[in-house]
């Protein structure tokens, strides 16, 4: 079944969002900003579908109606962030009118707001026990120290403050972080979502997910939630324990998919102590960020995500329980199996309905380990001449070559796989 | 200079670790000091990343294999595989942020749970160019290295202030370590260890921190 392999079928999923997106939703034509210019501008909305931050079958004005409380939302955080709010001000009062609007808005809305508005309550309580905490310490010097805001002071209790510093030094190559405000925006986006997620935290190594999102979109509540939704695949990479990273489970999947598909560089990668191909980390965790120019980083995004497009992926995002986990009715209907990704598909095909760990992303990586099998293969006399032969590959690999080879590796891979 | 050789011409093996906090200037350090290099556009590092130069001591050439980690903490477990078999360490702060040297303390127990007892460790404080915004003085910084017995030394990795020395005296103190010991057992170093082979120092030799620069020259 070589025919999967086939680039043309991927873009058979892609092009009709696009088209569709093109002909029925006027809200896509906003203009782009400069580093970008050239790409087609409907890049943000095809972005916002791709990663299920709409449900597919919804209409322009729903969509609005949920990006309109979606802001919202957004804007209430910042204003705590931007000293709006103080304790004088009784920040009890100000959480409750906040409240009562949120929830007028909610039933305006509709379907694809319970996972909003659970977001609003718990960002409510975290708010509170926060500034609770701060004035318990009544370190109204711990805010003059740590930072200017409650949320300066919540991102610097990581350690080294490392999360400023990072916004600093994110793509200062590229002319559109020159402008201060735009830095700001990384800075607000990363703010909002640490807030959101204390279980993860900051991470090193997120800024280069959010930097092309921060571009793209002219809204930064937008940006936001755009990159809620795409951090939901990477989740489970970036979450750390003091013994183990996610992403280790990642790397155990790639030494899988080499070892199924060609045992040689595996051993031999075994051979000089491999450590788990902690080596090949970087691409998991930024998602080929440095490995790639920029353009095809995204060009390689939005391929993965095309491929394991889900439709149901808005429902269960936003904990819509009838929409919720119906993949196996749709495994014996044709018309809705259409709708998936390709790759994704193959899995629905297959009635798995658990999460399944080997992503688009590892064959990819197995991919770019490929091109260097030969010289690894005879160079490599050590773990750090893998990680310098891997090293040099910075910045100028071509992604629809790696991609084709990706999808080779995959067949080979399901191939293999289920001979054994 | 002759700082720079061919890559496989080399007697000894070394493997150094650059740790401390993020934002320290670990990567520019080793930039500066592989391919005198400075970049103010550098990114954080994201797992680890490596390079190597050649130095020469007394006749013998050593290499430095170096090993420059993720600064975040939510990285260590997966930074510290790769302490593992490492001879020398340089331990980075920041000047000017008092917080990178208050976690030195950690960093070091890091180091000395992962690697021999008796890794090279020295201390760096980088960033000495910001004069006017330092936060640590030199004195308290070198009165907390000798207590933790490792040596010590201010860099500026953006005008090359002591970068080369830094590390040259590091990988100094560590050949003299390891051909003391093969003197002392009577074996001549270099054929006792086996080329492109990481050298363990192991032996008891009670490495100071008042050691003087030694023989090396870069």
């Amino acid at each position: 079944m070589a025919q999967s392999s086939d680039v043309s079928s991927v873009e058979s999923v892609y092009f009709p969002i696009y088209s569709f997106l093109l002909y029925y939703s006027p809200c896509c034509c906003c203009s782009l900003p400069r580093p970008l210019s050239g790409i087609p501008s409907i890049k943000d909305a095809v972005w916002e579908f791709l990663l299920g931050c709409y449900d597919p079958d919804s209409t322009f004005d729903e969509r609005t109606k949920l990006k309109n409380l979606r802001r919202y939302v957004c804007t209430v955080i910042l204003d705590c962030s931007n000293h709006k709010l103080t304790f004088e001000m009784g920040i009890r009062e100000q959480y409750a009118a906040w409240k009562e609007e949120c929830k007028t808005m909610v039933p305006v809305v509709g379907s694809g707001t319970r996972s909003l508005w659970l977001l609003f309550l718990k960002m409510g309580n975290q708010l509170m026990n926060l500034l609770l905490k701060i004035k318990v310490s009544s370190s109204k010097t711990l805010l003059k120290t740590r930072g200017s805001s409650p949320m300066d002071a919540l991102l610097a209790s990581d350690r080294g403050f490392s999360a400023g510093l990072d916004v600093a030094r994110t793509d200062r190559h590229l002319s559109f972080y020159e402008d201060g405000g735009n830095q700001s925006n990384l800075w607000d986006v990363l703010a909002i979502y640490t807030w959101l997620n204390l279980d993860i935290g900051y991470v090193q190594g997120v800024n280069d997910i959010r930097s092309p999102v921060i571009i793209l979109f002219e809204d930064e509540a937008d940006a936001f939630w755009c990159f809620e939704r795409a951090m939901r695949r990477l989740r489970e990479n970036i979450r750390a324990t003091a013994t183990s990273m996610g992403v280790q489970t990642q790397l155990g999947v790639l030494s899988q998919v080499i070892k199924t598909v060609d045992p040689r560089p595996d051993q031999h990668l075994e051979d000089l102590d491999g450590v788990e191909y902690l080596f090949a980390i970087r691409m998991s965790m930024v998602v080929f960020r440095r490995e790639f120019s920029f353009l095809d980083t995204l060009y390689l995004w939005e391929l993965m995500w095309a491929m394991e497009y889900n439709p149901n992926m808005f429902a269960t995002y936003e904990e819509l329980e009838d929409r919720n986990n119906n993949n196996n009715d749709t495994a014996d209907d044709p018309k809705l199996l259409k709708r998936f990704g390709k790759f994704e598909r193959k899995y629905v095909n297959s009635g798995k309905n658990e999460r399944h760990s080997n992503t688009i992303a590892v064959f990819v990586v197995a991919s770019v380990l490929q091109t260097k099998n030969k010289r690894l293969l005879k160079e490599a006399k050590g773990l750090d001449d893998v990680v310098q032969i891997l090293g040099d590959i910075a910045g100028n690999l071509d992604g629809k070559k790696a991609y084709k080879e990706a999808l080779k590796i995959h067949e080979k891979f399901l191939k293999e796989a289920n001979r054994q | 200079m002759g700082a720079y050789r061919a890559e496989d011409d080399y007697d000894y093996l070394f493997k150094v670790v650059l740790t401390g906090d993020s934002g320290v200037g670990k990567s520019n350090l080793l930039s500066r000091f592989t391919r005198n290099d400075f970049s103010n556009d550098s990114r954080a590092t994201i797992g680890v990343e490596f390079a190597t130069r050649s130095i020469q001591c007394d006749d013998k050439i050593v290499k430095a294999q170096i090993w420059d980690t993720a600064g975040q903490e939510r990285y260590r477990a997966i930074t510290s595989a790769y302490y593992r078999g490492a001879v020398g360490a340089l331990l980075v702060y920041d000047v000017t942020r008092h917080v990178t040297f208050e976690n030195v303390e950690r960093w070091l127990k890091e180091l000395r749970d992962h690697t021999d007892a008796n890794i090279v460790i020295m201390l760096v404080g980088n960033k000495a160019d910001l004069r006017h915004l330092r936060a640590i003085s030199t004195e308290d910084a070198k009165g907390f290295a000798e207590r933790e017995n490792t040596f010590f030394m201010e860099t500026s990795a953006l005008e090359a202030l002591n970068v080369e020395n830094a590390f040259t005296e590091v990988l100094t103190e560590i050949y003299r370590v390891v051909s003391k010991k093969a003197l002392e057992a009577g074996d001549d170093p270099t054929t006792a260890l086996p080329k492109g082979q990481t050298i363990n120092v192991g032996g008891r030799d009670d490495i100071s921190a008042v050691k003087k620069p030694g023989c090396c020259s870069a």
